[in-house]
């Protein structure tokens, strides 16, 4: 069947994130707390904290949260010997697992494992309850959002949002105009990312909802850890993860085509050399559903049939790992063979179900994400249970004038630029620089929108480099289902973990790690 | 998948049992050093044509081993096992698949060094107990549905080739080493290194209770249905397997079911005696059956 | 009085390397509309493949034939006959008051509505520099100044084929004056919607008894939205009104949105595709 290995390197699902703050000058020892005493010679007896970020792992007095606690004194028990040994011990249950990527040298390619972190992230069952509500409301805004603009715009008719929302957007398809998905959902598999500011509240990111990914490594991450270190879970009672696929499945079954039954699902992949691959071969099997290429689909009648060795399958329900433009080369690219000739017009005629739905990527164009406040209000009639990043939106002469006068407290980006290209980071700009940005912004002013810089918090993370903890900046990666009147939140996600030090920047392709991430039960 | 893995235990089986064999063999010609490894060299399919060519054990060892460089090695063997269980990796189970990738880098991470110098025995005996893991990681934790019937399609397939090149190459061997100490072609200590290298010489030595000899051990490897390494069971399981790929009953003389009965008929009743006289254009006919058989799988099964 | 149409379409079309695996999709049936009524639609093809019929993403009816056996050469061939209803272009009431009609063009629910007729596409992107080359007498009327827009762009361009293709941009058609029906299309729309007036771009097929241009191939026109009269066909290779001698077939942003033939082909080297189009009208 297949001849030839080549696995591209992968790079972790996600776009940069541009937030610096400081690298952290002075280093602070653990000082006060009362740990230290006991820890001389052990794993954490070098942890220096700085006070000015946030510790995850810290509360405001300085001590250790409770949730926290036990973890510390068990792992403080550890040499780091001991410690090493645990770390080599997970690494070769990613190896095993092949949850790997290749990097190629000169000769020969190395394949490498996803840095993982064996000290988990843990989350208060309170706090996770705002960001678990958080993330379905922001989900269910982003669906009626996109109802609207694919219906009859009643949120820009009535001037909330301005219309090259929707005019300028590459990710408008209006092809999709007036067509109804079944169960009235676009976006069913949604990745919320959330990180916690010095303030210590949660702010989202981003919203992503073409195809989110991540989900199994948060999956394989909870595998490692329990062979490693089964026995820190009996201090602890965490909800589990292994439960997204069954959710996802049931989710995905319930928007099913009218008049059938008992739907067949599948996974399209673009195939092997995927970055995202194991993902795809990952869900599709713990779903138990076939993972399909496009050629492995056709299109007769508008009805969309698999290949079997059998004879054709009908398919009713198709969770795509392909992005819009590639799904039917008859109606978008042309030089997709990605896709199924026809696809789309069986879409269109309600005979197959696609999830996400086409023409959703429109929903979390950065534009958009400036304006969440207004649309959850506008659609739920709510107040956002999670924070925006605040959005000053240089059209508007007052916040205009506010962002001129604070630039070196706030990032200026370009609208329409995607990619991280024109960002201006105001504390690492000269004062030279600031003035050239300030003249650039006054000019246009309609080209730009400023945010303030945030500063991502940290949790201790083991180095391999100097054998200890240290201090790290991490994200987080929530996944929210929705089906017909039916929705789901991935309880845990993936914490991601800049490894640089300073650095803020949690993409895999530029040294970011990850934690497995407890949410405990009430 | 199923035909490298089992490859790469025929392999790993034929280094060692032929190395460690030929170290106190009875007769100058099998302890030879030389022969030994021209003998490893013609089992993968590259002949050493100059014999007055000297061969470094060493290059040999390494180049069969873990050369990735050559494409027979037992570590692109594996490689290519990887691959396409990472291609059907919705397919099959997490354990076989977890299996397959600590095989994988297992042999990748093997020292190069080690395994020349004094690893061969660690090596190969760890290929072949990883393989029987993976056999039982097969028949215990896949549905027994298609994509069984496909990889031990695969299997069988193989297993039948292997042991067949196998035989050519010890019968290639025993012609060369007769006569030294006064042996006959048909009482080659060679026999029994055969059956060693096919892990079938104590379930040989039960049924005919003699020393190995051309004829009883060509019966028992090839025609023999009831020693599960012979030619005529993996043909009767090729042929149990391709009938739940093609369940039909029509006739139809096209089919891959079709073929595999002929020659499946055709060894089922053959005599060991028509054999002996021409082993070397039986061996060829075999092969070359093995081979139809395979791209009229491919071409059933495979190309859509 | 009513006009009975056979139209024949038939593709050729040849591969240099044998093709093992083929999609085509045709956008080719006449739409049936208030002006045209469908009689028959018939379809073959050399292979003998079946085929769908199905609807596009912009809804339009399709022809879908997918082969996936290995060939060299397929010709298609379609026949349709329609009846189309005679046709007065200038049979509708008077646009009311101009400057309200001008009013309501530039308010925001009139540009949501026809957000997508409005918008500037590839093939219909007017460089900065000719910003200011047909602008709008906004005295006028709506459908007056398109009149003077149809003829402009007939006298600006003049036909001649094989200039341009289907990826010559609009800044070359302006400055080297010549094109084909879809040139003079596109550059139609995008100066219609430059001026705020919602424009699509219309395939379909014209009957040439009258000796107009369009030579046997699929003709191009432009249908703009006019507030109170509704959308109004105008065909600038002609400087005409669209009438009873243009049978639509589809519309869209640009000839993309309604090319009449689709293909997703697997096969390597080059490929030869021609069309021959007959357009017969009988008077019923």
């Amino acid at each position: 069947m297949l001849t030839k290995f080549y696995l591209k390197t992968k790079k972790f699902p996600n776009k940069c994130k541009i937030f610096i703050s400081e690298a952290p000058k002075n280093r602070y020892l653990l000082g006060k707390n009362h740990f230290m005493t006991n820890l001389e010679n052990q794993i954490f007896s070098s942890y220096q904290r700085n006070p000015e970020l946030y510790d995850e792992i810290y509360d405001q007095k300085g001590d250790i949260k409770e949730v926290y606690q036990k973890l510390f004194e068990l792992y403080g028990e550890h040499s780091i010997e001991d410690y090493v040994n645990l770390n080599a011990k997970a690494k070769s249950s990613f190896f095993n697992q092949g949850i790997t990527f290749q990097v190629y040298g000169d000769n020969d390619s190395k394949e490498k494992i996803f840095p993982f972190d064996l000290f988990p992230r843990i989350i208060a069952p309170e706090e996770w309850d705002i960001i678990e509500r958080g993330a379905i409301q922001r989900s269910k805004a982003l669906n009626l959002f996109l109802w609207d603009v694919y219906h009859e715009k009643k949120i820009i008719r009535q001037g909330v949002v301005p219309m090259d929302l929707i005019g300028s957007s590459v990710n408008y398809l209006d092809k999709m105009n007036g067509v109804d998905p079944t169960g009235g959902i676009y976006n069913h598999i949604s990745g919320t990312d959330v990180i916690k500011h010095n303030d210590g509240k949660y702010y989202v990111l981003e919203d992503n909802i073409r195809c989110p990914s991540g989900v199994s490594y948060v999956i394989c991450n909870r595998t490692a850890l329990k062979r490693a270190l089964f026995g820190v879970f009996n201090h602890y009672q965490t909800h589990t993860v292994t439960n997204y696929a069954e959710n996802l499945l049931e989710l995905l079954e319930s928007v099913k085509p009218k008049g059938v039954d008992v739907p067949t699902c599948v996974v399209i992949t673009p195939g092997m050399y995927n970055s995202a691959f194991y993902e795809h071969s990952y869900l599709a099997k713990t779903m138990g559903v076939e993972l399909v290429e496009g050629r492995d689909l056709f299109v007769e009648n508008d009805f969309v049939y698999m290949k079997t060795i059998r004879g054709p399958e009908k398919v009713d329900v198709i969770y795509r790992r392909i992005d819009d433009l590639f799904i039917d080369p008859l109606e978008f690219r042309p030089d997709s063979t990605l896709g199924v000739p026809g696809l789309f017009a069986a879409y269109k005629k309600g005979n197959v179900t696609l999830a996400n739905a086409p023409g959703t990527g429109v929903a979390d164009d950065k534009a958009v994400y400036t304006y969440m406040p207004e649309i959850i209000k506008y659609y739920l009639d709510e107040e956002p249970i999670l924070n925006n990043v605040y959005t000053y939106h240089c059209s508007r002469p007052d916040e205009l004038k506010y962002v001129l006068e604070h630039i070196p407290e706030l990032v200026i980006k370009p609208v329409d630029e995607a990619g991280g290209y024109g960002i201006s980071i105001g504390n690492r700009l000269t004062k030279q620089e600031v003035e050239r940005v300030k003249i650039e912004v006054e000019a246009n002013p309609r080209k730009y929108v400023a945010q303030p810089i945030m500063s991502l918090s940290v949790h201790p993370t083991y180095i391999d480099e100097s054998e200890s903890f240290e201090q790290r900046h991490v994200d987080l990666r929530t996944f929210t289902v929705m089906g017909k009147d039916k929705e789901f939140v991935l309880k845990g996600g993936l914490t991601r973990v800049a490894l640089q030090k300073g650095n803020l920047i949690v993409n895999s392709s530029q040294g970011g790690g990850s934690k497995d991430t407890w949410v405990l039960k009430k | 998948m199923g035909r490298y893995i089992e490859r790469s235990e025929h392999i790993a089986r034929y280094l060692s049992v032929n190395y460690f064999s030929s170290l106190d063999a009875p007769n100058e010609i099998s302890q030879s050093r030389q022969f030994v490894l021209q003998s490893m060299l013609f089992m993968v399919g590259s002949p050493v044509d100059d014999k007055t060519h000297k061969l470094q054990e060493e290059t040999i060892l390494y180049k069969i081993g873990l050369d990735p460089a050559y494409d027979f090695s037992i570590i692109n063997n594996v490689k290519h096992a990887r691959e396409n269980a990472n291609s059907a990796r919705d397919l099959i189970s997490t354990e076989l698949y977890e299996a397959i990738n600590k095989f994988y880098h297992f042999t990748l991470n093997y020292p190069k060094e080690v395994f020349v110098k004094n690893g061969l025995y660690d090596f190969t005996t760890n290929v072949t107990e990883m393989t029987a893991v993976l056999r039982g990681k097969i028949r215990g934790t896949l549905l027994h549905d298609a994509v069984y019937a496909i990889i031990m399609l695969g299997m069988n397939i193989e297993r039948a080739t292997q042991i067949i090149r196998i035989i050519n190459a010890k019968y290639h061997d025993a012609l060369k080493a007769q006569g030294s100490y006064g042996d006959k072609f048909s009482k080659s200590f060679e026999w029994t290194t055969l059956l060693k290298c096919a892990e079938s010489y104590d379930m040989m030595r039960r049924l005919y209770k003699k020393t190995p000899t051309s004829i009883s051990t060509l019966e028992f490897l090839i025609l023999n249905p009831n020693c599960p390494r012979s030619i005529m069971n993996c043909l009767n399981q090729v042929y149990n397997h391709i009938k739940i790929l093609h369940p039909s009953n029509r006739y139809d003389n096209q089919s891959t079911a079709f073929l595999i009965g002929k020659v499946r008929a055709e060894y089922e009743y053959k005599l060991v005696e028509e054999i002996e006289g021409n082993i070397q254009i039986f061996i060829e006919d075999i092969l070359h059956n093995l081979t139809q058989i395979s791209l009229k799988i491919e071409k059933e099964f495979f190309s859509f | 009085m009513a006009l009975e149409y056979s139209i024949n379409y038939v593709a050729n079309n040849r591969y240099e390397n044998p093709v093992k695996e083929a999609h085509w999709q045709f956008t080719i049936i006449p739409e049936a509309n208030s002006s045209q009524e469908q009689i028959t639609v018939s379809f073959q093809n050399s292979l003998h493949i079946p085929h769908d019929i199905s609807i596009n993403g912009y809804g339009f009816q399709t022809l879908r034939v997918s082969a996936r056996q290995p060939l060299s050469e397929v010709v298609f061939e379609a026949s349709f006959k329609l009846m189309k209803k005679e046709v007065n272009p200038f049979d509708f009431q008077p646009e009311g008051n101009i400057e309200q009609t001008y009013k309501k063009m530039g308010g925001l629910d009139f540009k949501i509505d026809f957000e997508p007729f409005l918008r500037c596409t590839r093939l219909t992107n007017l460089p900065m520099e000719y910003g200011d080359i047909f602008r709008f007498d906004f005295s006028k009327a709506v459908f007056d100044n398109l009149i003077d827009l149809n003829k402009w762009t007939y006298e600006h361009l003049y036909f001649k084929t094989n200039v341009t293709n289907v990826d010559t941009t609009l800044k070359e058609i302006i400055e080297k004056r010549h094109g084909v029906c879809q040139d003079f299309t596109h550059l139609f729309c995008t100066l219609a919607r430059a001026n705020g007036v919602p424009a699509r771009y219309v395939s379909g097929y014209l009957h040439q008894g009258n000796g107009y241009f369009g030579d046997s191939q699929m003709h191009a026109w432009a249908e703009t939205y006019i507030p109170n009269i509704g959308w109004v066909g105008f065909d600038p290779t002609n400087n005409l009104l669209a009438n009873t001698n243009h049978i639509k077939v589809a519309h869209g942003k640009d000839y993309n949105d309604c090319s009449p033939l689709k293909g997703v082909v697997y096969t390597v080297g080059t490929n030869e595709t021609s069309h021959t189009v007959k357009v017969k009208g009988e008077q019923q």
